[in-house]
């Protein structure tokens, strides 16, 4: 009973982590039919700029993660007008210019920053016994307590408020929206930045648990890519659930089947999810 | 007209003449060594270290006008510890940058995959971090070792330090690499020959997350857990070691590669949970074991203004300046001239006097086992605690 409650809560942790990496993709998909190739790299990029403001500018911590979470939008934006917009309609060439900035991106963080990893100082520091069980980290629930915060918040936004009914109905009908006056063409520059905010958030709220480097962008956005085919394609929802489940059934395998073939669990689950439901656990084009 | 196409053809073909046999002339000039390692991925870190021995070897070649009066010239490679680059990497050197011989990797992975190549090109390779057992022990006559081998790790440092110091029950926690594979059947055979308890974890070499594993290691109570885990992965594993209550309350731990417990970021991923580690190495800075050793930790300090740390420096370094020596005694780059030189070295670099082993049918041949380090952190400072002749301080626990 102690190693499952130990496995499901290290899975709930970690399931947590890749919902919130995977809900940017996710979004830019749902709404732009863009799959986002360096969604990874400006997960580590966040990381950097919140170590680096904390470090090397003295900011605290949540000045640096709020300042590096910013920049990241912007970034966001000035990616979207320059390199994304050029190529709508045609999602290949959106796809090459984002695997390229990945490239880009990779190597420009290994000259500026250079191989090793790079972390902002911890919020809180030790562990704490839970459930009178085992030892956890107190970073690990801290930057669980954000990510669950964070996903809660977006959630509300898109399901509850003006901004993500517009979203959603863009999402939904993209020509309808369109002569019912939304400006689809703001509508894909703002769900862009709201992506990267996304990864930005994921990268600042996680770097303190799990350093960066300039190449660990590679792992994310995999995960994210997993995550959001085993949840459906622009399911935010389907998000969530698949980005938990991914975490729970890495956990118990390796808790109960072999530690050395931890990433496979989670393609065995994405290869029997996608046999008995092909469009994912909560696949349809609808946000 | 026509004459003036003559002309402007002559003059073509005597600029071309020219400048081919200009090139031939420079190219005389140098001697080409081509290096491979990693300068990306999870031990990018490594490849900063050998950029670093490389500019001081060749200050010093340089410094001494080169070898056989030319001067020298590295290609370096990156290969990411991928074994598919690294093949093409090695591939490229040899054809298509014509080096002489090849030198450096710290993968096991690529380097298997290396010595294939240089083996068939019949170029001299000279390994100086990659540990895998079978780099040697496959007695190709083109491929050597001027550093540790997983046999020589296992049965001469780690197992002498489990017994010397008495542990009673150990975990092994091993990377799904090459290496990890290698090291842990090693590590397994030495345990039970000494007859202590042991169990294995064997775990993915880009995972980050090692909650669930550390959870059947606290359950085993062990007193010592041998980490086989090579990158910056090691740090997290000891960070959530600790987290964990498993290190250094209950079990010490130590790390089987060395450098990423050297590495600048190391401090501050593990906090706390660093002290008392232990990591194996070939270098501490109050052991300097040569006259070569003290040049390169006062060359080092000048030109970087800092204490060396990362011993992988410090390997590439070495096993430059055993190919100079080669190349200077075969008084040729002839490969097999090389080969047959490289066989009779007797140099002592910084690591100790070089011999290359000879009698073919095991790992030792062509395999120059340097000596190794087991050291503690404690208050960050660095304790050599084994070899027992070596050591600085007594081990914490």
């Amino acid at each position: 009973m102690e190693d499952l409650l130990l496995y499901l809560t290290n899975g709930v942790f970690m399931g947590t982590t890749y919902a919130l990496v995977a809900l940017g993709v996710t979004l830019i998909v749902g709404i732009m039919g863009v799959v986002n190739f360096a969604h990874g790299e400006l997960y580590v990029l966040a990381g950097y700029f919140s170590a680096l403001f904390a470090q090397a500018m003295g900011f605290d911590p949540l000045s640096s993660m709020l300042v590096a979470v910013a920049l990241i939008f912007l970034f966001g934006l000035v990616i979207e007008r320059i390199l994304i917009r050029p190529t709508y309609g045609q999602e290949m060439y959106s796809l090459i210019i984002t695997f390229i900035l990945y490239i880009i991106l990779q190597n420009a963080y290994l000259v500026i920053f250079g191989p090793y990893p790079n972390k902002p100082p911890s919020w809180v520091t030790g562990a704490s016994n839970l459930f009178g069980l085992f030892m956890y980290g107190n970073q690990r629930l801290a930057s669980f307590a954000a990510a669950a915060a964070v996903i809660a918040v977006f959630m509300v936004v898109m399901h509850k408020t003006w901004l993500g009914r517009v979203i959603r109905s863009v999402a939904m009908d993209r020509e309808m929206a369109s002569l019912l006056g939304v400006n689809t063409q703001r509508v894909n520059m703002l769900s862009f930045g709201l992506g990267c905010v996304l990864a930005a958030c994921a990268g600042v709220i996680l770097t303190p648990v799990f350093p960066v480097t300039p190449t660990v962008g590679v792992g994310i956005s995999l995960t994210a890519f997993v995550v959001m085919i085993l949840g459906g394609l622009g399911s935010l929802t389907g998000c969530i659930v698949g980005g938990l489940l991914l975490g729970i059934v890495e956990n118990l395998g390796v808790g109960y089947v072999s530690s050395g073939y931890k990433h496979l669990f989670g393609f065995v689950i994405l290869i029997l999810v996608l046999f008995f439901r092909p469009t994912g656990l909560f696949g349809q084009k609808q946000l | 007209m026509k004459r003036y196409w003559k002309l402007l053809a002559m003059l073509a073909v005597l600029v071309m003449t020219f400048s081919g046999m200009a090139g031939i002339a420079l190219a005389d000039e140098t001697i080409k060594i081509g290096i491979v390692g990693p300068r990306t991925g999870t031990a990018a870190a490594t490849g900063t270290a050998f950029e670093e021995g490389i500019a001081l070897a060749l200050d010093k070649i340089q410094g001494a006008g080169g070898i056989l009066g030319k001067k020298v010239e590295v290609v370096f490679e990156d290969t990411a510890g991928d074994p598919a680059k690294a093949a093409s990497g090695i591939e490229k050197l040899i054809t298509k940058d014509k080096v002489v011989i090849v030198l450096g990797e710290s993968h096991s992975s690529a380097a298997l995959a290396e010595i294939e190549v240089a083996n068939r090109n019949k170029v001299p390779f000279i390994i100086a971090e990659a540990w895998h057992d079978d780099i040697t022990k496959k007695n190709y006559p083109y491929v050597f070792r001027a550093g540790p081998c997983n046999s020589g790790v296992v049965n001469d440092s780690i197992m002498g330090f489990v017994k010397q110091y008495k542990f009673k029950k150990v975990a092994i926690f091993a990377e799904t690499t090459d290496w990890g594979k290698g090291i842990k059947e090693l590590a397994e055979k030495g345990l039970k020959g000494l007859g202590v308890e042991y169990m294995t974890i064997d775990t993915e070499t880009k995972s980050q997350d090692h909650y669930a594993e550390l959870n059947k290691v606290k359950k085993f109570k062990p007193d010592l857990i041998l980490a086989f885990v090579y990158g910056f992965g090691v740090h997290y594993l000891i960070a959530q070691a600790g987290e964990a209550g498993i290190v250094p309350s209950q079990a010490l731990l130590l790390e089987g590669a060395g450098p990423p417990s050297l590495w600048p970021e190391f401090w501050k991923t593990v906090g706390k949970y660093g002290n008392l580690e232990l990591f194996v190495s070939r270098m501490h800075e109050k052991v300097l074991l040569t006259a070569v050793a003290k040049d390169y930790d006062a060359a080092y300090r000048k030109k970087f203004n800092k204490a060396p740390t990362d011993y992988k420096s410090r390997s590439i370094y070495d096993v430059i300046l055993i190919a100079a020596d080669g190349i200077k005694r075969a008084g040729s780059t002839d490969s097999d001239k090389l080969v047959k030189s490289l066989e009779d070295t007797n140099l002592e670099v910084s690591s100790g006097k070089v011999k290359f082993g000879t009698e073919k049918g095991t790992y030792a041949y062509h395999q120059w086992q340097p000596p190794m380090l087991i050291v503690q952190w404690q208050d960050e400072k660095q304790v050599v605690v084994y070899p027992m002749d070596a050591k600085t301080g007594d081990l914490k626990k």
